[in-house]
């Protein structure tokens, strides 16, 4: 077994935390139930990584069936990754079959006709996603196995999730090798990105629920209600106040839980306008700004805002566009001709 | 600005820890090498004693003191003292380079009000600014309290101050390409934690900042509220959220970044003494 390899499947192995170990060797079915048997699991991590390849060298592993075990890997701890958004477009109106024999075939001739020394390796999973991993050398050196490309192909939808290589170089090549292949004349980068795919899916695919008008007539129940007190006027206003807020958060939000992001970033290139009793700045150029939003779970928290008295409702459609919009970068100028109470992202 | 941009060189481009320190009683400044020497006891002492910072590699610790007579506001302020400790590793050879461990430097920039206030025996540096390990910082602090009889506190700074920071340092005319003006808040109490960072063009804030500061040289109070409010305003009718009430934590230009738990990075050499001044006031009106 080349030695490089060795190192590869070691090192991949010791990313796996150590009760992972046994399940992701399974999953992976290249060592058999026999010799999985034979490996103790409860010694140091770096005595097991060596364990499995002795029984892998035993097998004469290649790189192919290692690049297998990485997107196991990669696809249980795929929130480890920054994934981006790519939408294709097809010329016209033709539903075509989609054949993944003919998919895979296209793609490696696309890559490889460009790129001698690549190692490319697909994996399929039930959601029908097709996972593809892309290892790149240069005309004169082995591909580097250590700085892969990853793409997530849901063949049923013109989306491609990619979590792109540092080798930057690559990805223009990787994104004509996925047109290409599915029969699409265009490629284009959503201004979507986040660590968690699923969210990222649940987003383009509109999988959350999505803000719907409902009827509500009963009061609000729960501990954010003030208890009574002697003077009834003044829990009723509080009452039908918080009732308003939250009947606008459920229509804009819906009821269900939010995709998850990190983060929302916006340009803004909008003219600054103050309070006409401020005598301040009036220039006719934009005041340029750029604004980022960070939360471990980005849309909750916006949810909680207008709740928390941190914002007024309705809160503002350039933060309840995201899901709907599919993006969270965004670059927001003034509406032309209006009062700048509108505005317009291209 | 009489500050020889070369022996500053070392302050600019590190973030440094503040502490809010008392006067330092019967502090000698031609004793620097005694002390120096003390120090260097004390801190072998504290080691073997079991505080050890380092575990396993043997470290001589060396201590160094001196005195910086450019660091300073004016004549009556004292100059800046500077501690060094360096370590030298017993394994390495004897032509090896000291390693630098850690930095403190006292300094006064305008605090004559301050000590003019204070007895004789009294040394006024009420600025401490620290870099390096936490550990190095609580030794070097000890030793000063129990010889000078003195108390250290974190300076912590308040969003107001930070404010005043951002207005001031946005106005700074630079002769090289600045960086944005950034401010970063954060909210908290929600069940999921939120923080915005809001970043103006450096020009733009400039441009703002010039039409809202009257008299040149002269900021007031009510000069930096109208800007921060042009600031707050501009946000909410993008986004109707009250920055107002969420908590500034970190503001950030071409001059220097500070950070609300008192943590101050001076970038550029050109507005040392302003930011120093202002840091040294702050420390004054903690100790007070």
């Amino acid at each position: 077994m080349d030695e490089t390899v060795a190192e590869y499947i070691r090192r991949t192995v010791l990313k796996i935390p150590r009760d992972e170990i046994k399940t992701m060797l399974q999953k992976w079915g290249f060592l058999s139930e026999a010799q999985l048997q034979t490996l103790n699991f409860h010694q140091l991590k770096d005595n097991v990584s060596q364990e499995v390849v002795q029984l892998c060298e035993e097998n004469s592993a290649d790189i192919k069936q290692a690049a297998v075990l990485d997107i196991i890997y990669n696809h249980i701890y795929q929130n480890k990754r920054m994934w981006s958004v790519y939408q294709m477009k097809k010329s016209g109106e033709e539903l075509e079959y989609f054949d993944i024999t003919d998919f895979k075939k296209k793609f490696k001739e696309r890559l490889r006709s460009a790129l001698k020394n690549v190692t490319i390796t697909f994996k399929e999973y039930e959601d029908n996603a097709i996972w593809i991993r892309v290892a790149w050398g240069t005309p004169h050196k082995k591909p580097n196995q250590y700085k892969p490309s990853y793409v997530v192909y849901h063949s049923q939808t013109p989306y491609v999730f990619i979590s792109a290589s540092v080798l930057k170089s690559t990805l223009p090549l990787l994104c004509q090798a996925l047109i290409v292949a599915s029969n699409y004349h265009d490629i284009r980068e959503m201004e979507l990105r986040s660590h968690s795919l699923n969210s990222l899916k649940d987003i383009v695919f509109k999988r959350y629920s999505q803000n719907f008008q409902t009827y509500n007539p009963k009061p609000l129940q729960g501990g954010n209600v003030e208890p009574q007190s002697a003077d009834l006027r003044i829990v009723q206003e509080n009452r039908s106040e918080k009732e308003r807020i939250h009947r606008l958060n459920r229509e804009v939000f819906g009821d269900g839980p939010q995709p998850k992001l990190e983060f929302a970033q916006y340009r803004l290139e909008t003219m600054f306008k103050s309070d006409p009793k401020i005598d301040v700045l009036d220039k006719k150029e934009p005041f340029r700004c750029l604004v980022k939003f960070s939360s471990p779970h980005l849309l909750e928290s916006l949810k909680s805002l207008v709740p928390a008295g941190m914002a007024d409702a309705p809160l503002s459609p350039l933060l309840t566009c995201i899901p709907q919009k599919a993006r969270n970068y965004f670059k927001i100028k003034d509406k032309k001709g209006f009062f700048p109470e509108g505005f317009v992202s291209p | 600005e009489n500050v020889d941009l070369q022996k500053t060189a070392f302050l600019l481009r590190k973030a440094w820890t503040l502490y809010s320190v008392t006067p330092l009683y019967r502090f000698r400044r031609a004793r620097l090498r005694d002390y120096a020497r003390l120090l260097s006891a004390f801190i072998a002492a504290e080691k073997q004693k079991g505080l050890a910072v380092e575990v396993g590699v043997e470290l001589d610790i060396k201590v160094a003191m001196s005195s910086l007579p450019d660091l300073r506001g004016t004549e009556q302020d004292q100059a800046a003292i500077l501690v060094q400790l360096s370590s030298r590793s017993r394994a390495s050879s004897r032509n090896s380079e000291d390693k630098l461990l850690w930095s403190g430097w006292f300094c006064s920039v305008y605090g004559d009000d301050f000590s003019e206030n204070v007895p004789e025996s009294f040394t006024c540096l009420p600025l401490f600014l620290t870099h390096g390990a936490e550990s190095y910082t609580a030794m070097v602090g000890s030793w000063f309290q129990k010889t000078f009889d003195c108390s250290f506190r974190r300076l912590a700074i308040s969003p107001l101050n930070l404010s005043w920071m951002v207005a001031m340092w946005a106005g700074c005319k630079l002769d090289r390409a600045a960086s944005a003006v950034e401010l970063i808040f954060s909210v908290p109490h929600l069940p999921q934690s939120l923080d915005i960072s809001y970043a103006i063009h450096p020009e733009d804030a400039k441009a703002l900042w010039d039409t809202v500061q009257k008299t040149p040289g002269e900021i007031t109070q009510e000069e930096v509220d109208v800007f921060m409010d042009c600031l707050y305003s501009h946000f909410y009718r993008h986004f109707k959220i009250h920055l107002s009430a969420a908590k500034l934590v970190k503001v950030s230009t071409v001059v220097a970044s500070a950070h609300c738990d008192g943590i101050i990075k001076i970038l550029h050499s050109q507005y040392l003494s302003g930011v120093l001044m202002l840091l040294t006031e702050l420390a004054i009106s903690q100790i007070q």
